[in-house]
């Protein structure tokens, strides 16, 4: 009793009132689902039956906002291992196979860490800045179409929404920028600002002529326009709009050489200065969900999306899995105790020093990789789903490398030679990048109709 | 503004806790009223102004320099660069050691290329003492000084591009770097404070290891340098970083007393190996690369310039082992060292420029006064000039073209 009275004690104020709370949750919780599962669960079945939209942008938030998690560790590890390879280094090699949990312990490691809110810092405003920036950078999953019907909202101004929502990561940096009383992070504040307002107009301006060519702004329908090979991609017929595009979202995304936000040998670590624990967490997240999110773009407007270079080799499965009878049912119990044998014999016999148990561990891991490996080639050529998922993230991860291989390569520019770029040199091509594709379209259509 | 008490949840980094004052805590004002004009001038903001504290502790500050910033925006209006975060009162402690002694007190001063800290003092000693250094050893201090200032070089070329913002070529350099500095590990037995060179010679002769690494890295070393180099040099983005920015023109730099390859950037062929030649200089061939004719001494002027020092170290390197002799490394020399009254002052050409010593000898075993001119310290008083009126990128860019070592400045 003494130990609860002195646990009690050790509680916040929030804690005592959340506590019983909890206790009250977890005995109320099993009686009221299954109240509700007898009594309103149909009523609920219909209500969402009939609001199918809403519990599809339900589902679909969710998801972008689980997909968003491992994204952005295989990102955060593949920039370490890169980097490093690239600097003659080893790169993280201890936690995992070759490092691989590495993000992860990163991830751990910043939500153990203490969060701190310096003196002077504007709370509400410091605390909500992550928040936004991390949403933003999320919920522009929303209309990436990750492979054919794969697409949270097909929304008809989806390239728009894209903007629109892109646009506003703005205000969450400037928020952590002002809010963090710190001047290395206003002056970060203030260059993302400058930067991400000049940066949108090339990079809206250069998608403008493919929206001419596309005739639509719905990325799904953009995707389908790509359909058919290599010479379908939009990449061809707007390369310079490409080129803009890719520099432009470069500095969108913040990154070398465009990451003068968090130049961390002029102002320290920019906005993100006085962040610790998983608020810095989140600044951290959202950078890398970034990358990807531009490097998706990047795929799906002009490197053909989720379309392969060459046509899917589709096949009908019409495989009935209960014409097969016992034979089914013989296949699930016997054919992994055959095969596991089987792929492990040749280790038994090859080294006569292999004991069987190895020998054993090794085929039965083989064999895991082989049925994966069949089940996959099986979804690849059936489900067109699975085939354009995996071209679109092949793709989307090459586009993630280059960004790597730039942070790696390239110094930082200036903020005087950034807005010069954009200004002098994005923005007049980006404008003659369309008069041309309008030209081109009027003469194209002229040609047709005479 | 009443004192805040440190309450229950208050973190261990709160200021409230240690502080009564909290403002205190962020200004960067100091805390005591105006001493000079200068400073009454500096910390007074015109309109639009802020203050903006760069260091002690900061990613690009080389070490613990701090500079207080007056900036207008991105534009740095004025700057107040603050020293002493270092010191160590080496000159002090020299005074207090017997001769011997010394020679591992100022190892430190400029740690990146530590052997020419301690060959300004020991050429000194050598001259209070009428010592004749044997000629071996002369030929080993050029060839090992030589290949400091290749590794310091090229340790150089790495923090600049880290101070413009590219990752990878602070590690190509430490390649070299680390090559450099575990050849000399093999005939000094230290990796960074090497205390090799003693009043008379240098402590123990060249080893095997040391010139089966030294022959594997020269066979390939030039291939390397231009290697690493071309990731700068033709990388448009770095180019223009560094082009115009910090012009140091001769005139600036000979008032202002700059040396080293600061100076030759300058367009100035000062380098005390030719113009005061000491050791075995004379009889060694080689050029005094100068540059800025057609810039007139930019940050990239400077760049290049130790580029182009690296290639000349290079060619040093290869006379000294092609005309070293045999013969011993250490004069003969009593134990206890008690040279006659007198001041001597010997300088050598650092890979920052002129590291000199003026030494005062009054008939004991200890000096008397021991002087240290560091380069860095010289070269820093440029930072106020050229930074003015730039952005705050550019204050790292021309800072690191400098190339200063704090350990040198506050010594």
């Amino acid at each position: 009793m003494t130990t609860l009275n002195r646990a009690w004690g050790h509680l916040t104020l929030t804690g005592k009132v959340l506590l019983p709370l909890l206790f009250l949750l977890l005995v109320v919780a099993p009686v009221l689902t299954v109240l509700v599962a007898v009594f309103v669960g149909p009523w609920v079945v219909d209500v969402l039956a009939s609001n199918i939209g809403i519990v599809r942008f339900v589902v679909a938030v969710t998801g972008v906002l689980l997909f968003s998690i491992p994204a952005a560790f295989i990102i955060i590890y593949m920039e370490l291992k890169v980097i490093a390879r690239m600097n003659l280094r080893v790169g993280p090699n201890r936690v995992g196979p070759a490092g691989a949990a590495m993000s992860v312990v990163h991830g751990l490691k910043v939500l153990s860490k203490e969060d701190f809110t310096p003196t002077g810092a504007d709370r509400l405003v410091f605390t909500w800045a992550p928040v936004i920036v991390f949403l933003t950078a999320v919920m522009t999953f929303l209309v990436v179409p990750f492979g054919p019907g794969l697409v949270g909202q097909d929304l008809n101004i989806g390239l728009l929404y894209l903007f629109a929502v892109g646009g506003m990561t703005v205000v969450g940096l400037l928020m952590a920028g002002w809010a963090s009383f710190n001047k290395y992070s206003l002056l970060g504040g203030l260059r993302s600002a400058a930067q991400v307002v000049s940066y949108e107009i090339p990079l809206t301006l250069s998608v403008v002529g493919l929206i001419l060519l596309a005739g639509t702004m719905s990325m799904n329908r953009i995707a389908l326009d790509q359909q058919g090979g290599f010479w379908d991609w939009f990449v061809f017929r707007q390369p310079l709009g490409a080129l803009i595009f890719f520099i432009a979202a470069t500095a969108e995304a913040n990154r070398t050489p465009f990451d003068l936000t968090e130049a961390d040998s002029e102002i320290v670590a920019g906005f993100a200065t006085e962040y610790s624990g998983m608020r810095f967490g989140f600044l951290f997240f959202a950078e890398y969900v970034n990358v990807f999110i531009v490097s998706a773009l990047m795929v799906t407007l002009f490197f053909g999306a989720w379309n392969a270079p060459f046509p899917f080799p589709h096949v009908d499965l019409a495989l009935d899995p209960g014409s097969l009878g016992i034979g089914l049912l013989i296949l699930i119990a016997a054919a992994p105790l055959v095969l596991t044998l089987l792929f492990a014999a040749p280790f038994y016999l090859a080294r006569s020093s292999t004991p069987a148990w190895q020998a054993l561990v090794l085929g039965f891991i083989t064999f895991n990789v082989v049925a994966v490996g069949l089940l996959f080639g099986v979804a690849y050529v059936g489900l067109d789903w699975i085939a354009g998922l995996v071209w679109f993230m092949v793709k989307s991860f090459i586009f993630v490398f280059v960004f790597v291989w730039m942070r790696a390569t390239l110094p930082r520019i200036r903020i005087d030679q950034l807005m010069g770029f954009a200004w002098k040199w994005l923005l007049p091509a980006a404008l003659l990048n369309l008069f041309v594709t309008a030209a081109a379209i009027l003469v194209v259509d002229a040609l047709k109709a005479g | 503004m009443t004192p805040a008490t440190p309450h229950q949840h208050a973190s261990a980094d709160d200021p409230r806790i240690l502080l009564d004052d909290q403002i205190g805590a962020f200004e960067t004002v100091p805390p005591y009223p105006p001493r000079t004009e200068r400073e009454a001038e500096f910390y007074s903001l015109g309109d639009g102004e802020m203050f903006l504290n760069m260091g002690p502790h900061h990613p690009s500050t080389h070490g613990v320099l701090r500079v207080v910033l007056k900036i207008n925006g991105e534009q740095v209006v004025d700057l107040d660069p603050v020293l002493g975060y270092l010191h160590r009162g080496v000159e002090k402690l020299c005074e207090n050691s017997d001769y011997h002694h010394i020679i591992s007190q100022v190892d430190p001063l400029e740690y990146v290329s530590s052997l020419f800290c301690e060959w300004a003092p020991v050429m000194a000693f050598e001259q209070l003492l009428d010592v004749e250094v044997p000629r071996r050893a002369e030929y080993i201090r050029v060839l090992t000084g030589e290949l400091l200032r290749i590794s310091s070089h090229a340790l150089f070329q790495g923090f600049m591009a880290l101070d413009l913002g590219g990752l990878t070529p602070i590690l190509y350099g430490f390649i070299e770097r680390d090559e450099i500095v575990e050849m000399l590990a093999s005939i000094t037995g230290q990796r960074m404070l090497f205390n090799y060179f003693r009043i008379g010679g240098v402590n123990g002769d060249l080893n095997h290891e040391f010139m089966s690494r030294l022959g594997d890295w020269m066979s390939r070393a030039l291939v390397q340098v231009e290697a690493n180099a071309t990731l700068l040099n033709e990388n448009e983005l770095f180019v223009r970083r560094m082009r115009g920015i910090g012009i140091v023109d001769r005139d600036m730099a000979l008032r202002m007393g700059v040396t080293g390859p600061n100076i030759r950037a300058a367009g100035v062929p000062f380098d005390l190996r030719r113009s005061h030649p000491y050791s075995v200089y004379p009889e060694l061939e080689f050029n005094i690369p100068t540059r800025g004719h057609e810039r007139g001494g930019d940050s990239l002027d400077r760049y290049l310039l130790r580029l182009d020092e690296i290639r000349e170290s290079i060619r040093i390197i290869d006379q000294c082992l092609h005309n070293m002799p045999d013969g011993p490394v250490m004069a003969r020399l009593p134990r206890l060292m008690r040279p006659r009254p007198g001041r001597a002052w010997a300088a050598v050409e650092a890979p920052r420029g002129l590291f000199g010593t003026y030494a005062v000898s009054d008939g004991t075993d200890q000096p008397f006064r021991l002087k240290i001119h560091d380069p860095s310290f010289v070269n820093l008083q440029l930072v106020p000039l050229l930074v003015k009126g730039n952005l705050v990128a550019d204050t790292m860019a021309v800072m690191s073209s400098l190339d200063p070592i704090m350990g040198g400045v506050d010594k």
